[in-house]
């Protein structure tokens, strides 16, 4: 008995071992355990053997049977597992076909840097402040100290609408509308749209500009200056530094020129810099006491500065773009490079 | 405007190197735009005297000479109008000419060239008598070997120089003098203008009487008489100053006037005195009727706008523009009348807008020349008169003004000019630097006392001495202060602009939805108009005209934001993208009536478009429904009155409450898109920003979730084609009643045995918050769908 149910176990363990397929592994398990099975068929004729040795031999057949059952299951459970892997490799697919979302569009880089230049502002204290376009002269101009037939009219070539009705050319009309609404101390920007009567590889006859304006008690130049620093920095970098070159704006004296050392080679001089290592960036300058009086506030308490970069220009040199047209042509090959 | 080193030279000492010079001047707000060296074609070149000229071996057209530049050297040349005898500039080995010419030596035909003799264009030159084609023949008094740049007094450095509109007075020789000198401490040189007038009994007012009528316009006019006047070429000297700062010489008298304008920055003007009718000069505006023919030529209709002198009978001059033929200085003139005179800038600023001319003087009188300064034009003049021994000047000078204009004194604080500054300037630097500037100052503890000369009418404030300072005294001391920003300021609460801050969300979420931003003029065509069928019923017909385009094609505002999208599409459908999304933020301007008497309304809409296969009408209708949902409105879809989109294809929003129309979406009109060369698969939307920038954030109530079992059924029905969609859900909600939660269409079927109807297909859920439904109520509400259905859209089930 005990050669049988020996023999019959390593057969089994063999088959088993062997096993590669669950669908045999089923048939090893009917041919020992099932009904008819070997190991079962030991069990029916177990009535053939002595009473004594009974027990024992019950023993026997019956741990050979919980053997063979945990070596089928082991199998099965490392089977199971192979089918699946194989199901999963034959599941596998070509990661680098095309998703299936729709791709993401993207801002305009002009506005991606008013955004930019916006949450800077608001996170300083600015309170950001929009005005019409299509504007009376006063706010474009009388107000900021250019009279009619004023010289400072030539500085730049505005589109009329009537004698008295213009499209602005600059949005330091907010400024006069801010003045004569708010009470200081106040920091407001303006960003928005420019038309003045030019078109060529730089000027484009509507263009976008990014006003801004201090009034308080102790405004100083070095306030602008490094008021100005922060915002360049943040747009072109820690390691960019600014430097003022006098000018003349009616509406602000003294009034500079504010150069920013080149992104591109950092100031030691390159071909977009024309080698000189700075860029022309923007406007600025203290608010001229007589436009701070025309807006009814008392310039012998007050000072202010006041600071208007073009928006287009710096779009163009934070993304190095080689045409100011393209940025208004809207190509989708050139949007996309925005990505 | 230009002046030259040697010009200055005569102001003021200086020894700095050209570029030197120009970045000082640069730098304290002068610009220098450009530094020319009059030189820079005339390097290898010098004067040469023709010894000997024979015939070329082996050419006919050519000829062999010899020429004494300090040696003998042998060229070979084509020319035809030299002889031998002839001083001519010779163009040595080396030498780079104005026309683009490299000289080397070389050979000719066999024959040995040491260079070439040169024309005037070859040197660039432009002030000369002989014959323009040939070879520039050299005056006899020319020094042999001498460099031809020091034999044409063409040896100048010009600086062309960018003058801002507050320095009127820098529009001179003297102007910039004087800002040399406060850059470098140097000061200005006494200047020699005397002149001694003719042996006799006359006076100017025995020949000429000045009226003037409108003082405001004319606030000063002062006239000098010269007699027995010789009219001749000026001297070299004269001529290389005026030619080197881009003045064509004309004759000694009118150069002269043209030399103090230059120098001093006074225009003047010179008259024929025998064809002043009347012997009197009248200031006065012109009458409606009456015209002049000028000097460049042009005969001008004048109006009582325009300022003129005028004889008894008739306008001689523009005032401050340009002269009349009818008085100019010719040849024959034997008596001049000279006038310095200073005119109401806008005036005249308005007046060369309105005629289209601008000249020399008009450039000075529109910036602004002062009533100080035409004593000293005069005299110069006479002074040059007497020099150039052009004349003989009569005793005496008629001025018009009343009162003298006086330097004026003012006291300003320095502590407040530090303020502003942020920085502080030592006493010393203060004073020589404004001195030296020509403001006579003085510092008495906190105030600084200066005397303002009159020239500089745009001093008037602290804040006016304070560019004075810190221009001269430099911005570099900026360089390295590092504040932190704002510090001197109060603290303020930054605040974004709802109209923007809204824009930006959304420009986000059509982002997500593969749309691109575009930025697109909000100018336009008025074609744009007809071409999105717009008639005149329509309030987007009126258009706000720009009175001065630079052209057509963007002369008017825009009314509506689809013409410049659909441009874009056609500009990228023409350009090889064929599948994109696009969108803008932009205004609309909306006039209150026309011509504009008032702003027009401004609006800012988000408009957007998709030309794309997968793109329908009911994807634009999810991206517009998922743009509103976070706002607290409830809006209706009705078909769009937009006549640039497809009638049967698109929806106007109209928000309930208000029954304003808030937005539009949809295919655009088929004739529209033929307008503008774009897909018929163009879809298109707009949504007025103001409106929901005006609008609440939608505030939120969360309901309990039932605990009983939620009940999901479907149902498909058959109904008659224009019932829709809302009807059947509107239908099925109100049968639902209270157990209602929610009902949606997932399938519309439609087919030739339908017999014209269609089949739609939806499901429904309820939901009970205090029970299980059973079969029975949930039969019920089923049946109840159905009569419904059945007996209000006589839909049945399929």
């Amino acid at each position: 008995m005990l050669e049988q149910v020996q023999s019959l176990l390593s057969q089994a363990k063999k088959q088993i071992e062997e096993c590669q397929d669950l669908k045999v592994l089923n048939d090893i398990r009917v041919e020992y355990l099932g009904k008819q099975g070997k190991i079962t068929n030991l069990l029916h004729s177990m009535k053939d053997i002595d009473k004594e040795e009974r027990p024992k031999a019950g023993q026997l057949i019956n741990s050979a049977r919980q053997e063979i059952e945990g070596l089928i299951k082991d199998v099965q459970i490392k089977l199971n597992e192979k089918v699946l892997e194989e199901k999963m490799a034959n599941e596998k697919v070509d990661i680098s076909e095309p998703s299936k979302v729709i791709e993401k569009g993207e801002i305009h880089p002009l506005h991606k840097v008013f955004d930019k230049l916006i949450d800077a502002c608001v996170s300083m204290g600015f309170t950001v402040l929009t005005g019409p376009e299509v504007e009376y002269d006063y706010y474009n101009f009388e107000a900021l100290n250019v009279p009619k037939d004023h010289p400072a009219r030539d500085m730049q070539d505005t589109f009329f609408i009537t004698d008295n009705i213009l499209m602005r050319s600059q949005t330091s009309s907010v400024q006069v509308r801010a003045m004569q609404s708010m009470k200081p101390p106040f920091k407001i920007v303006s960003p928005g749209r420019t038309y003045r009567a030019d078109s060529d590889a730089t000027h484009s006859p509507v263009f976008h500009q990014f006003e801004g304006l201090v009034v308080d008690k102790n405004v100083s130049m070095v306030d602008l200056k490094s008021m100005l620093t922060q915002l360049l920095k943040m747009l072109f970098g820690e390691n960019t530094k600014i430097r003022f070159r006098p000018s003349y704006f009616p509406f602000t004296e003294p009034s500079v020129e504010v150069d920013a050392t080149c992104p591109s080679c950092g100031g030691k001089g390159c071909r977009l810099c024309k080698n000189t290592g700075y860029m022309e960036l923007l406007g600025a300058g203290m608010v001229n006491p007589k436009v701070l009086e025309m807006s009814g506030i008392d310039s012998n308490q007050y000072t202010g500065f006041a600071f208007g970069p073009g928006v287009d220009r710096l779009a163009m040199v934070v993304n190095k773009i080689p045409d100011l047209r393209m940025m208004f042509e809207n190509d989708m090959k050139f949007l996309e490079q925005m990505k | 405007m230009k002046v030259t080193l040697k010009w200055l030279k005569d102001f003021i000492d200086i020894d700095l190197t050209p570029e030197e010079l120009a970045n000082k001047l640069t730098n304290s707000g002068n610009e220098v735009e450009e530094i020319i060296y009059q030189d820079r074609f005339l390097k290898h070149v010098v004067v040469g005297k023709i010894l000997d000229i024979q015939k070329h071996p082996n050419a006919d057209k050519l000829v062999v000479c010899k020429v004494d530049i300090g040696e003998i050297i042998q060229i070979v040349t084509a020319a035809k109008n030299i002889k031998v005898g002839d001083k001519v500039p010779v163009s040595l080995p080396g030498a780079d000419l104005a026309n683009g010419i490299h000289i080397e030596k070389s050979k000719l035909r066999g024959v040995e060239s040491n260079g070439m003799f040169c024309s005037i264009e070859e040197l660039g030159v432009t002030d000369y008598d002989g014959d323009a084609n040939g070879i520039m023949i050299l005056d006899d008094d020319a020094v042999i070997g001498e460099d031809i740049a020091k034999a044409l007094l063409m040896d100048d450095v010009i600086f062309d120089i960018n003058v801002t509109a507050n320095r009127p007075d820098c529009m001179s020789v003297i102007g910039i003098a004087h800002e040399i000198s406060a850059l470098t401490g140097k000061p200005l040189k006494k200047q020699d203008l005397s002149y001694e007038t003719c042996d006799c009994d006359e006076d100017v007012s025995n020949y000429i009487n000045v009226v003037v009528k409108d003082e405001k316009l004319c606030p000063r006019y002062i006239a000098c008489a010269v007699k027995d006047v010789k009219i001749e070429k000026s001297p070299r000297w004269l001529r290389a100053r005026l030619v080197s700062v881009g003045i064509k010489p004309i004759n000694n008298i009118v150069d002269i006037t043209n030399y103090v304008l230059v120098e001093y920055g006074q225009p003047m003007h010179a008259f024929d005195y025998d064809y002043i009718d009347g012997k009197q000069i009248i200031v006065r505006s012109a009458t409606d009727s009456e015209k002049i023919l000028t000097l460049n030529h042009n005969t001008y209709d004048l109006d009582n706008s325009m300022l003129c002198i005028c004889d008894k009978n008739k306008p001689i001059v523009i005032a401050g523009i340009i002269g009349g033929m009818n008085s100019c200085v010719e040849p024959t003139t034997k008596t001049t009348i000279l006038e310095s005179a200073c005119f109401d800038r806008a005036s005249i600023r308005r007046t060369s807008r309105k005629i289209g001319v601008r000249t020399d003087s008009t450039a000075r009188f529109e910036k602004g020349v002062d009533c100080s300064l035409q004593p000293l034009g005069m005299k110069r003049a006479l002074n040059l008169v007497y020099k150039l021994n052009a004349g003989k000047i009569i005793k005496g000078e008629i001025d018009t003004i009343k009162e003298i204009p006086k330097d004026k004194t003012f006291k300003f604080s320095l502590s407040k000019i530090f303020k502003l500054l942020g920085v502080t300037i030592p006493n010393n630097d203060v004073l020589n630097i404004l001195n030296n500037l020509g403001i006579k100052s003085s510092i008495k503890e906190d105030d600084l006392e200066c005397l303002v000369p009159y020239y500089r009418q745009d001093i008037e404030c602290d804040a006016d001495i304070a560019e004075e300072l810190i221009r001269i005294y430099g911005y570099e001391v900026y360089d390295n202060i590092d504040a932190k920003p704002l510090s001197g300021t109060s603290v303020t609460i930054g605040k974004h602009d709802s109209v923007l801050y809204l824009a930006r969300s959304l420009k986000q979420q059509l982002c997500s939805y593969g749309f691109y931003e575009t930025v697109n003029f909000s100018i336009c065509s008025v074609n744009d108009r007809d071409k999105l069928l717009i008639d005149e019923t329509n309030h987007l017909y009126n258009m706000i005209k720009i009175a001065n385009p630079i052209s057509e094609d963007i002369g008017y505002l825009r009314t509506t934001m689809a013409n410049s999208m659909f441009n874009t599409v056609a500009y990228n459908l023409s350009h090889k993208n064929d599948e994109f999304r696009l969108f803008e933020v932009g205004r609309v301007y909306l006039p209150k009536q026309l011509p504009l008497t008032e702003l027009p309304d401004e609006i800012n809409i988000l408009s957007f478009c998709s030309v794309c296969k997968r793109d329908d009408f009911f994807v634009f209708k999810g991206v517009v429904e998922n743009l509103l949902r976070d706002f607290d409105i409830s809006y209706d879809l009705v078909y769009s009155s937009k006549c640039y989109l497809h009638k049967g294809i698109s929806a106007d929003i109209i928000d309930k409450k208000t029954g304003k129309c808030i937005g539009s979406f949809g295919k655009v009109h088929p004739k529209v898109a033929e307008n503008f060369d774009i897909s018929p698969n163009t879809y298109y939307g707009e949504l007025n920003l103001d409106f929901l920038s005006s609008c609440q954030e939608k505030k939120h109530s969360v309901q309990p979730i039932s605990k009983y079992p939620y009940v999901d059924r479907d149902l498909a029905i058959v109904c008659d084609e224009d019932v829709t969609v809302k009807q059947i859900l509107d239908c099925v909600k109100k049968s639902c009643g209270k157990l209602y939660y929610s009902a949606k269409v997932f399938d519309i079927y439609r087919s030739s045995e339908l017999n014209n109807k269609k089949s739609v297909a939806f499901s429904f859920r309820l939901e009970s918050k205090d029970k299980t439904l059973t079969d029975d109520e949930i039969n019920q509400v089923v049946h109840k769908i159905l009569k419904d259905l059945e007996f209000k859209l006589k839909a049945v089930l399929r």
